[in-house]
């Protein structure tokens, strides 16, 4: 029987030992943004010429910042208009029941389920036809759009699982739906909005498949991930610029993940123990 | 005379306005108007849906039946799909990759669903007992929260032949046949694509259950330890079982997300899936046909397929997501 | 499998009578039947793995090779070669419409960085010439093909000379003004123009083009060694084999890589040499077939045994690892288009020579011309049309070819305007016939499987037929 200290002290190293490596691959990046490319050949563990320099991040900014711009002006709408609108959604499948209630509910985060290529080429269209293609408000939409069916979901179960007793004590003193909503639900969904909050604006930064849709080649609404796929030349590759861009586009949602973990792990998690 | 029509046609509106009014006044007014209201907290929502999902999916579904010249096809899209060898290709098996689409996102499920969800399990028990285990799943979880395409990019570093972490790792314990670029042979891609996603996405089977074990009350293991009942026991009897919510979660997320792969695939490859296509996934596949070939048809074919996967992949548990 | 209580938890409740699930055999299949899927695809892995295919008679194995993948022994650094990725692209463009301002046309090219510099006096010399001043857009082909559909369909267009591939030049003559007065056969090379005509109609110009002439090889390390250029086939296997075993060299030829068209530009050489001008211009548009014997032959006879031999290094990204390894003495010989005489610092030191064809064959070679046109949508017509003559005749093209590295379609420019380098590779156009890029011509989905498909030859020889196969599948049915 392994002694209960020395089991303590291996499954530390392990798990320490294991976070550590599992970073490996992110600092085998860093390593390609800060070191020239001919210093890494055969392993960037080898320090024997370390000569670091920001000149690729300095060239990786100037050729995608235009991309910043763009991801920051999407995603902030995107994130707020779903959020309001099926904030108001999740609270009527919550509270207000008619007969189609539950088919219309499934329906909704049904559509949660399907891949982005289901809607791709006629949205294409649609875009094309409001002449909106090559434009931030088309990407604005489509997010709002796809995001809503599980903040939807997310929101109903939330809500569902909110006592009734305040709601019905204001309906009682007369309250209209409205002022229920607003003044007594609102508040005490601020964790849930915020955990929703974190989450689509990761989701719409992150996105690759929309973004290359509807914009793939017009700088000025070409988003961050694009922009970066486009330093991938078929004539020209700059290995350490495209490590460089990658770290800056990722350091949005990275750094916001730590700063506000606990958002991030309530919205992922909001499946499952709220039920 | 346009004057006079508006004039018109807004004292028309006016009347009309006024009767309705009284209309829904003589029946049981609060509640008309409530209901009225009511509807206003999903029109919203529902009118962005009906536009911009809804619709796009039906018209999807009615563009697959047509060809690339707008002819009317029938199913001739679904059959030319299937059974084209860039979806399944599996002559003369076994051999090495390419196998096709379905059979990669099919490959991709078999490997990636037990490794992520057996490996977040197991380690959302271990670092049960870590101090410091908020920096352990922090560090873990980072693969969650950055781009797809980015992992993708990060895949070129990690397995190229010159400067990646996996095939100088490979070379320096003496196994040279995985000492090269992985990216540039069929068999190698392809694992290598899926262990990389196995690496980013366990996180988030490692959060799932690291919050499910907290729900778990201490006296069912403080039971089974009475009962004499050893850690496998305990595990299998107790924590598994318990945890079923948390992994019906985790499986549905994982085979959906292992179905749309896209991201992932693109940012290390190129709209072709790689050597010979050994990557290539459904995704990518109705990527190219829309794109590159300018074939809609085929295009909405492989993506109406792709949604009755994920359809029949979710079925089962949707119920138990969507339950009170 | 029994429910045993909800996940919520009750803290209350009763701990003594706590009964262990009865599904638990389930539990207990299920799990071990994914582990036996799983070590089942692992193991398919392994075995795989370890078939990596080692030729009986390896070629090129000579015993100079250097096994690991480490850097190359030059211990100063990284070469000044590798400031060919070392700038960045730089992508300019403009964030207001520039279309309408008066008096100018908008070019569009894919050239940024060093390429673009090389362009640049072209331009500005027309400027002065004619005193239409130019605006330049940098976007590249995979953009173009994005952009240009959606905004030709709506009427726009973002410039009033594009270039573009000709394949979309040739499929959408619908969009694109004709030519009749601007250009003739006659002042080029012959087949130039072939790329851009629908029937007899010309809607595109072409401009200065990229040769593919051959391997390309540092005459210092020739002179070092002792070898000379082949002039038979047998001659140059020899040569092979001899530089295998010079000490240092990994593999002879260094075969460069990005998405794949270099791999795509030796095999059109070996098809162009050895099956003539005339079969590649029949597998261009499609009246033979990549299956058929003749096809197959030149790929099981000279090509796949190279390959099979180890006599080609595994494909390396192209303009830094490739580059960077041939240049230092890893590989020989680098087949690369003439380009390449930009991206090194030392040009008198390159040589250069095509694959020795046999007696008697007309062959080819590729030129992969630039190709530009004017869409319906400009609204400069009168000066994109003097542009147009301009870029098209030998006074533009002239300019073009004395910054080095391209080489000019136009007749009549003059070899001593090339430099020495240069002159070298327009000599071996003498006698040759020009053929243009055949995947480039094709297109579409074909180029983007063509080159993953050549991909998978390099690595794995032995599925030549199922990569043939795969290549003629998806060739546009004619």
């Amino acid at each position: 029987m392994i002694r209960p200290r020395l089991r303590r002290v291996a499954i530390h190293l392990f798990a320490w030992g294991l976070a550590v490596g599992w970073l490996f691959p992110f600092v085998g990046l860093t390593m390609a943004a800060f070191r020239p490319f001919p210093e890494i050949v055969g392993g960037w563990w080898n320090f024997d010429p370390f000569t670091p320099s920001f000149t690729k991040f300095v060239a990786a900014f100037n050729a995608i910042s235009f991309g910043f711009r763009n991801s920051l002006l999407i995603a902030v709408p995107a994130t707020i208009i779903p959020m309001s609108v099926a904030t108001l959604a999740g609270y009527g499948f919550a509270r207000f029941s008619f007969p189609i209630r539950d088919y219309v509910f499934l329906t909704v985060v049904l559509l949660m389920t399907i891949p982005q290529q289901m809607v791709a080429i006629p949205i294409f269209r649609i875009m094309v036809g409001l002449k909106l293609e090559d434009t931030l408000l088309s990407l604005v939409i489509l997010h709002s759009a796809w995001g809503l069916p599980w903040i939807v979901l997310f929101m109903r179960n939330f809500f569902s699982a909110l006592p009734k007793e305040v709601e019905e004590a204001a309906r009682v003193d007369g309250a209209s739906d409205l002022k229920v909503f607003f003044k007594i639900v609102l508040p005490m969904a601020l964790p849930a909005l915020g955990a929703v909050a974190v989450l689509q604006f990761m989701w719409v930064w992150n996105d690759f498949f929309f973004s290359l849709l509807l914009c793939p080649a017009t700088p000025s609404c070409m988003p961050a991930t694009v922009a970066l796929y486009h330093t991938i030349g078929k004539f020209e590759f700059d290995p350490g610029l495209l490590a460089a861009g990658s770290i800056l586009v990722m350091l949005v949602p990275v750094s916001l993940y730590v700063l506000l973990q606990k958002f991030y792990i309530r919205g992922m998690i909001g499946w499952t123990v709220k039920g | 005379m346009i004057r006079l029509r508006i004039e018109g046609v807004t004292r028309v509106l006016r009347r009309l306005r006024d009767r309705a009014r009284r209309f829904f006044e003589r029946r049981g007014s609060l509640r008309a108007r409530k209901a009225g209201l009511r509807v206003a907290f999903f029109a919203p929502a529902l009118l962005l849906l009906v536009l911009f999902v809804g619709y796009p999916v039906l018209a999807t579904i009615g563009v697959s039946f047509f060809d690339a010249n707008g002819h009317f096809v029938g199913f001739a899209n679904y059959g030319n799909v299937l059974g084209s060898p860039d979806t399944i290709n599996l002559n003369g098996f076994p051999k090495p990759p390419p196998y096709g689409t379905l059979i990669n996102n099919a490959i991709w499920i078999a490997i990636h669903l037990p490794l992520s969800v057996f490996l977040g399990m197991w380690l959302a028990l271990v670092l049960q007992e870590v101090r410091g285990a908020v920096w352990v799943k922090t560090a873990i979880f980072i693969g969650m929260v950055t781009p797809l395409v980015i992992g993708g990019i990060m895949m070129l570093y990690v397995f190229d032949g010159a400067v990646g972490i996996v095939p100088r790792f490979f070379d320096s314990i003496g196994i040279h046949a995985l000492g090269n670029g992985w990216l540039q042979r069929p068999t190698t891609l392809l694992f290598g694509l899926i262990f990389g996603s196995v690496w980013l996405w366990t996180g988030f089977s490692l959060i799932v259950y690291s919050a499910g074990l907290t729900t778990i009350p201490k006296e069912y293991w403080e039971a089974a330890k009475i009962d004499g009942a050893s850690t496998l026991r305990t595990f299998t009897h107790v924590t598994f079982p318990l945890l079923k919510p948390m992994t019906i979660v985790v499986v549905t997320m994982s085979i959906l997300w292992e179905l749309k792969i896209f991201d992932l695939v693109f940012g290390a490859t190129s709209p072709n899936g790689g050597v010979g296509g050994a990557a290539d996934v459904l995704a990518m596949q109705m990527y190219r046909e829309a794109f590159v070939q300018f074939d809609s048809g085929a295009a909405a074919a492989i993506a109406t397929f792709l949604s009755l996967l994920t359809l029949v992949a979710t079925l089962f548990t949707i119920r138990y997501m969507v339950k009170r | 499998m029994a429910d045993t209580g909800s996940s919520e938890g009750a803290s209350g409740r009763s701990t003594e009578e706590y009964r262990p699930p009865s599904g638990r055999w389930k539990l207990l299949i299920a799990i071990v039947a994914v582990l036996v899927v799983t070590n089942f695809v692992t193991g398919l892995t392994a075995y795989y793995l370890a078939q990596s295919p080692a030729a009986t008679v390896p070629l090129c194995a000579g015993g100079g090779g250097v096994r690991s993948s480490a850097a190359p022994s030059t211990s100063n650094g990284p070469s000044s070669v590798a400031a060919a990725g070392a700038s960045p692209p730089v992508f300019t463009f403009h964030f207001e419409p520039p279309y309408h301002t008066t008096q100018a046309t908008i070019t569009v090219s894919p050239w940024a960085g060093a390429e673009f510099e090389g362009f640049r006096p072209v331009l500005e010399n027309f400027t002065a010439k004619t005193g239409i001043p130019v605006t330049y857009e940098n976007l590249r082909q995979e953009q173009l093909t994005q952009i240009l559909p959606a905004q030709f369909a709506s009427g726009q267009t973002p410039g009033d000379v594009i270039f573009m591939v000709s394949s979309f030049i040739k499929a959408n003559p619908q969009h694109i003004i004709k030519e009749t007065s601007n250009i003739s056969d006659s002042a080029f090379i012959p087949g130039s123009l072939d790329p851009v005509k629908v029937g007899s109609d010309v809607y595109g110009g072409v401009y200065t083009g990229k040769v593919k002439p051959g391997f390309w090889y540092r005459k210092s390390f020739f002179n070092a060694h002792n070898l000379t250029v082949p002039t038979t086939y047998a001659d140059f296997k020899a040569l092979l084999v001899t530089i295998s075993k010079i000490k240092g060299i990994r593999t002879p030829i260094v075969s460069g890589d990005s998405v794949g068209w270099p791999l795509s530009d030796i095999v059109e050489h070996f098809i162009a040499t050895y099956g003539g001008a005339s079969m590649h211009r029949a597998l261009t548009n499609g009246t033979k077939h990549w299956t058929d014997p003749d096809v197959r032959a030149i790929f099981t006879d000279r090509l796949v045994p190279l390959l099979a031999g180890g006599c080609f290094s595994e494909p390396l990204e192209w303009n830094t690892v490739a580059l960077t390894n041939w240049w230092h003495g890893l590989h020989a010989l680098y087949f690369m288009g003439s380009w390449i005489t930009g991206l090194v610092d030392n040009t008198t030191d390159l040589g250069v020579f095509s694959l020795p064809p046999p007696t008697g064959t007309s062959t080819g070679i590729v030129f992969a011309g630039d190709y530009f046109f004017i869409p319906k949508y400009t609204t400069h017509l009168t000066e994109a049309q003097q542009l147009f003559g301009y870029l098209a005749s030998k006074d533009g093209q002239t300019i073009q070819v004395e910054q080095g590295g391209h080489i000019a379609t136009a007749l009549g420019v003059p070899l001593s305007d090339y430099p020495a380098v240069d002159r070298g590779v327009a000599q071996l156009m003498n006698g040759v016939q020009i053929l243009s890029d055949l995947d480039d011509t094709i297109g579409g989905q074909f180029q983007t499987n063509f080159w993953s498909q050549l991909q998978l030859l390099w690595v794995s020889p032995g599925q030549l037929d199922a990569v043939l196969a795969s290549i003629q599948s998806k060739m546009p049915a004619s």
